[in-house]
This record gives structure tokens, C-alpha cells and sequence, in this order.
């Protein structure tokens, strides 16, 4: 059972693998007013408690979450996020330490930080403010949700995302999208070779923006030609459709067999179902 | 500081405070002994206290037919009637006589001791007063040794000495006869 939380709503569910996508076995998802919740790397996120618990006990009530421990996926734009080269004597949380830490807009003593591998001698590594995240589990807590384990919903879709490559020639952009972040990784062959994240700034013009972010992720990736190119996460369906009226070809992420009126590709928290 | 997890974990977890886990069947297991054990430790205790409270009742119950007894005992002898006291004496008389009185403790004086008075008193003890006079008071230790000693006379009491010449005293005790 996932709950993500991110800043335009609340949602969650069960899923699991199936095939070329996945199969929702429930879903729901509940709206926030805007400004409740405010994804940042060094602010309290978790600006109005009261309304994103509300929001997370009527979520909890139409999932029938009950004492059923939940995965916590938190959003894009909370944590910091980079791909390391990491040396053979040394884990990758010791050396995000060494790297990332330092450069972090508070103390390192409040860094909580955890990775996911991407091959050897690769990772991407997260780090994130521990009283950021603990505005997340207090919301959670009032809210009479019991957590398991804590996530952050673009490594959950990444992970996903890498286990599925595709075309093992070709570069593929995958475009997981926030409500208030996105992240964009490059990869070939099953390689993670880019990552970058950015801060959203929807509007009519983001489709072309986010166009040529992608091109330029594709050329720090060393391949500047025509990638394939993926999406998930919030406003997936309508960046597809925008981009497909625009000529520009892209998919969506993963796709589902029989999720009835969902679609599935805006779900970036489904990607924590495949793991 | 930092997250947990293995450099190669597929689970992430960011939790700032320790992580709630499924018991396993081994977890369970233990439980369930560990709760077996304090069954079994309450039981016992609850035994041992159950023991302990039996057997200080029957200390309790001992002690009060004790003194139950001796209430009984000191009950009886205030209530020994003169006939008893009587018939006591008598049969003091027949198994003591003066007689042998006498000699049981002439045969235990030295010859440089000699008695000036003797008193008998037959109640229960028989006791006897004698007044003694001794040649020397080597002669009245050996007299009084001789006396401690005898199982015939108990409570031996001697009086005041007058050492003045030849020892003057009187001697307290009790006759048994065997």
C-alpha cells in the first residue's frame, strides 16, 4: 500500500507489475488547496497540517487503509537528488556524504540520506532535510496512518522506469514529473548516464520548455539525436497530448491493463509497485 | 544522521524514526515462549508464595498450641491440689527418708568437715539447709566440689563463709532421690 503525498493532492493505492505495465488494484486520490502543501528542500512542506490530514484520513477511508502499515512517498523537489560515480571502497551514503552533504542549505548532521543503485559503481543518492521529512510523518501520524517505509516518490518511478530500458541501442529520457519538480535521467542500455532535476513552472509554455530540456539532457547524455522519451507523474497526459499536437513523439511511462478511468501514467507512486 | 539501509538496498527508506516490521514467524516464536516463560515463572511464584503462606500458617498453628500448652501445664500446677501435694510428699518420705538423706551427704563430707545442723523440707524439691564447719577451707571446697558434682544434690547454694579459725557456713540444696 503506497500513499504519496505532492502538492496539488494526496493519493495512493495498491498495484503491482503485469506485463508491459501495471495492474491498479486500488487507487484514490484527494485534492489540496493550494499552498497546503509546499515541496522544499529546507522549509517545514507541510504548511496547513490540519487540511493535508483531512485530505490523507478521506484518502485513507476510501482505500480502506485502516492499521495497515503504508509506504510514505514523498515528492520531487524535497530532497536533493544526484547521480555519483562511486569508488570501490566506499557506499554510496558515505560518499554522498563526502559529495553532497557539504553543498546542502543546512547542517549535515541533519542530512538524511539513502541511494538507489543503478549499477556498479553508480547511484543516485538523495538527501533530504531530517525536519522537512518529519513534518511528513507528524501529518501522517495525526492523520491515524500507520507508516512503514518512506520513499521519495522520482526514485521510486526511476527505479521502475530502469528496470524497464527498452530499446537497449538508443537513448531514452524519462520525464518524471511533480507537482512542484520534475526529474529528467537519461539512460542507455539500461545505464544511467544523466539525471537532472528541476523546479516546475507550469504555464502554456512549459511543453516547449521541458522540449528542450529534454534535448539538453539528451546531449549531456553524449547523444544529442532524437531519444526516445517517456513520461510519468502529474500532468503526464496532457504534456503527451501537447507534444503530440506540437509533432514531438513521446509515450507515457508505463501504461495499465484495466485501471478503468485512470490514467495510470499520471501515477509516478505506482513505480514504488514495482520494486 | 543519514538514512539506513545497505549501499545496495532496493529499500529506501528516509523514516527519521525506526521502522514498524511485520513479525516474522521466528518473532512470533519467541513471543510466544517468552510469554510461555512468564507463565510458568508467575505459576512458580505464585506457588512458592502459596508454600510459603502454608507454612507460616503452620508455624503460627505450632506456636499457638505452645503456648496453649504451657498455659495448660502452668494451668495444671496452680491447680495441684493439697491431696496431691500430700501424696507428694509421702511418697518423698518413703523414697528419701532422713536417714538416707543424711547419709548420701555425709558420705560426701572430708573428714575435717562436720555438720552442726541439718533441716529437711519435704515439698517438691526436697531441700536441705545445713550448717557446716570446716577445718580448713581446702576441706569445704572438696565438701562443696563433691556436692556439685553428686547427682543426688542439685542447686547447691552456699551461704555466707566466716573464715575466722575454722570456716563457718551454711549450705541450700535440693535432694533427688534416684
Amino acid at each position: 500500500m503506497f500513499v504519496a503525498l505532492d502538492a496539488a493532492s494526496v493519493s495512493g493505492g495498491t498495484g503491482a507489475r503485469s506485463g508491459g505495465g501495471f495492474r491498479l488494484a486500488s487507487h484514490a486520490r484527494v485534492s489540496l488547496g493550494e499552498g497546503a502543501l509546499v515541496p522544499a528542500p529546507f522549509a517545514p512542506n507541510v504548511v496547513r497540517p490540519g487540511e493535508v490530514a483531512d485530505a490523507l484520513r478521506a484518502l485513507a477511508r476510501s482505500l480502506r487503509i485502516g492499521d495497515a502499515p503504508v509506504c510514505l512517498l514523498l515528492p520531487d523537489g524535497m530532497a536533493r537528488l544526484a547521480l555519483l560515480e562511486v569508488p570501490a571502497d566506499v557506499t554510496p551514503q558515505e560518499y554522498a556524504r563526502f559529495r553532497i552533504v557539504p553543498g546542502l542549505p543546512y547542517p549535515a548532521a541533519e542530512a538524511v540520506i539513502d541511494v538507489l543503485p543503478v549499477g556498479p559503481g553508480r547511484a543516485v543518492v538523495a538527501a533530504a532535510r531530517r525536519g522537512v521529512i518529519e513534518g511528513y510523518e507528524a501529518v501522517a501520524d495525526q492523520a491515524g496512518i500507520v507508516q512503514d517505509r518512506l520513499d521519495l516518490t522520482p526514485l521510486a518511478a526511476l527505479s521502475a522506469l530502469l528496470r524497464e530500458p527498452g530499446d537497449a541501442v538508443g537513448l531514452t529520457v524519462d520525464v518524471i514529473l511533480g507537482d512542484a519538480a520534475l526529474c529528467l535521467a537519461a539512460h542507455q542500455g539500461g545505464r544511467l548516464r544523466t539525471l537532472r532535476n528541476r523546479r516546475r513552472d507550469p504555464g502554456p509554455d512549459e511543453p516547449g520548455r521541458l522540449a528542450e530540456e529534454i534535448q539538453r539532457t539528451a546531449a549531456l547524455a553524449g547523444d544529442g539525436a532524437a531519444p526516445r522519451v517517456r513520461v510519468v507523474g502529474a500532468g503526464a497526459r496532457d504534456l503527451l497530448a501537447r507534444w503530440r499536437v506540437a509533432g514531438g513523439t513521446a509515450e507515457p511511462g508505463w501504461r495499465s491493463e484495466d485501471a478503468a478511468g485512470v490514467e495510470i501514467s499520471e501515477l509516478a507512486w505506482v513505480g514504488g509497485a514495482g520494486a | 544522521m543519514g538514512g539506513r539501509g545497505g549501499g545496495l538496498s532496493q529499500e529506501r527508506d528516509f523514516s527519521t524514526r525506526p521502522r514498524r516490521r511485520a513479525a516474522r514467524p521466528v518473532d512470533l516464536a519467541l513471543l510466544a515462549l517468552g510469554v510461555a516463560a512468564l507463565l510458568v515463572s508467575l505459576y512458580a511464584t505464585a506457588s512458592a508464595a502459596r508454600s510459603l503462606q502454608r507454612a507460616r500458617a503452620r508455624v503460627d498453628e505450632a506456636r499457638a498450641e505452645t503456648q496453649a500448652a504451657q498455659a495448660r501445664v502452668r494451668e495444671l500446677e496452680a491447680r495441684r491440689e493439697p491431696a496431691q501435694a500430700v501424696a507428694y510428699q509421702a511418697l518423698l518420705t518413703t523414697e528419701a527418708p532422713p536417714p538416707r538423706v543424711l547419709a548420701d551427704l555425709v558420705a560426701l563430707m572430708p573428714g575435717d568437715v562436720r555438720l552442726d545442723a541439718v533441716s529437711l523440707s519435704y515439698a517438691d524439691p526436697l531441700s536441705l539447709r545445713v550448717d557446716v564447719v570446716a577445718r580448713s577451707a581446702s576441706s569445704y571446697d572438696l565438701f562443696l566440689d563433691r556436692l556439685q558434682r553428686s547427682p543426688r544434690f542439685t542447686d547447691v547454694l552456699p551461704g555466707e563463709e566466716n573464715r575466722d579459725g575454722e570456716l563457718r557456713t551454711s549450705i541450700q540444696m535440693a535432694y533427688r532421690p534416684l
